[in-house]
């Protein structure tokens, strides 16, 4: 402490020791938050068809189209701990051919500042619907859920299903050429 | 290299500061520190942004250099007390054990 760099060193060591603290305590007190939010889906349409997916090569498979309903208020989400939530919906169900499907139809990027009011009427799922073989037609239970991810400033990152699923059922019939 | 370092070094105006003037320095700047520590969180959880609770924190950052960097005239009130320069006719090698002797005895 006798010379001025000494000084600046021992000053700006703990400035960065009780920012560190501070952040930890910025985690801990949001760390009871339960992130809990209800969405409603809906699927005003509804249609399959085949087609060969080019991106894994000539393979044919089902292809699911369904236009979605969105409508869920996350403003409560957000606090001084949130930088932004990772919002996406996901179509989960079961074939003859793999036990457990996931695919993600849909996903927005809400920073924090940014309204978190999703209304949406009609919208284009964002990702194709390819399905690993003819399991889509006349699946009885295509499930839809809206998932978060919390991203904090400190803490753990957090996947969340919002409550309120839409389940499905697909149209028996392959639709040809454009709908 | 080192030279050169040096020569730049002596420079600069004196930074030093007494022993008593450290630990004041180094009290001080923990103190300011804490309170605007103190101070950032509780606005930043009010208004519920964690950006304020670090501008606030650099501004105590900065009241602290200015408090504590500087050698200013406070932190060198208490200068340590060295010996007179003793001047002696005989040659120092000899009345330098003898004055340690002779402390020694006095104990």
């Amino acid at each position: 402490m006798n010379t001025f760099l000494s000084r600046l060193n021992s000053l700006f060591a703990m400035t960065m020791t009780v920012l560190a603290g501070l952040t930890f305590c910025c985690f801990l007190s949001t760390v009871h938050h339960t992130h809990h939010s209800i969405a409603k889906l809906d699927t005003p349409s509804v249609l399959v068809r085949q087609a060969p997916d080019y991106m894994i090569g000539h393979e044919i498979n089902d292809l699911g189209h369904m236009t979605l309903n969105i409508d869920a208020d996350l403003n409560h989400l957000f606090n001084w701990n949130v930088k932004q939530l990772f919002v996406y919906i996901t179509a989960h169900y079961k074939t003859e051919k793999n036990a457990f499907n996931q695919v993600v139809l849909w996903d927005k990027i809400i920073r924090r500042g940014e309204s978190a009011r999703l209304q949406y009427s009609r919208v284009n799922p964002k990702y194709y619907f390819w399905d690993d073989g003819f399991g889509l037609r006349g699946n009885p239970n295509v499930t839809l859920a809206l998932q978060y991810n919390v991203i904090p400033n400190s803490g753990r990152l957090l996947n969340i299903y919002a409550e309120g699923r839409h389940v499905v059922s697909m149209p028996e019939n392959y639709i040809k050429g454009r709908a | 290299m080192y030279s050169l370092i040096n020569a730049l070094k002596s420079r600069l105006p004196p930074s030093h500061m007494d022993f008593e003037g450290q630990r004041c320095a180094e009290t001080a700047f923990q103190w300011v520190l804490g309170i605007f520590a103190t101070i950032g969180f509780a606005c930043g959880y009010a208004y519920q942004q964690f950006s304020l609770t670090v501008y606030i924190l650099g501004i105590g950052f900065a009241i602290a250099a200015l408090l504590t960097l500087p050698p200013w005239p406070m932190y060198r009130r208490n200068p340590l007390k060295w010996q007179p320069v003793r001047v002696n006719n005989s040659t120092d090698e000899n009345d330098v054990s003898v004055g340690a002797k002779s402390s020694r005895k006095d104990k």
